[in-house]
């Protein structure tokens, strides 16, 4: 049941992850092959977003980890 | 590219003051295994926040030059994670398993600070 239970989190981080990372590079890419002068700040802002966006799955990963292990 | 490295650069600045912070703590006071949980889960924060500033940069030299690039590492900063909880379980009289988590949170808490202090100061240079 543990390892159910830990498939299930990773899986949904993950999934989690490929979601939201998906939507911010796809943007960022559109906005720098529009305009490659605002590529810093594209860039800048796609990293807060990406750091944003993984910090839940990480600790999802983490959850299952311990479930595993503990 | 000059704000994106300047502001990489002032992220790891700040994640080696937390580090030798911490380094410190674990010196100096009574709670050995606690600390040194957090200094663990640190490092490999650093880790994944080296390696998320790397691949975005990547990312946006590429795109650039209109080339391709297979991934951003998502994967390594996910198994990073579980790296350090395998080995705070695996050493547990040495690593106390909440100062790893916390630990582990750390670049992300540095990177929102960051984030909010120079957006506030971006606004106050655009009212002058």
């Amino acid at each position: 049941m543990n390892l159910l239970a830990a498939a299930i989190a990773v899986g949904l981080a993950a999934l989690g992850a490929g979601i939201g990372n998906g939507l911010i590079v796809s943007r960022t890419v559109e906005g720098i092959a529009r305009q490659p002068e605002l590529r810093s700040a594209l860039q800048t802002t796609m990293f807060i977003g990406v750091a944003l966006v993984e910090a839940v799955p990480i600790i999802g990963v983490v959850i299952a980890f311990i479930v595993i292990g503990g | 590219m000059k704000d994106f490295d300047v502001m990489a650069t002032r992220q790891r600045k700040w994640m080696f003051y937390l580090l030798a912070l911490l380094v410190l703590a674990y010196g100096l006071t009574p709670w050995k295994a606690f600390f040194l949980g957090t200094l663990l889960g640190t490092v490999l924060s650093f880790y994944n926040l080296w390696l998320m500033q790397r691949k975005m940069k990547q990312l946006g030299e590429t795109v650039a030059a209109n080339k391709s690039m297979k991934g951003i590492g998502t994967f390594t900063r996910l198994a990073s994670g579980a790296l350090a909880v395998v080995v705070a379980l695996q050493f547990e009289e040495y690593f106390h398993l909440i100062g790893v988590v916390s630990g582990l949170m750390t670049a992300t808490v540095v990177i929102f600070i960051d984030a909010f202090i120079n957006s506030s100061k971006d606004s106050k240079m655009e009212e002058r």
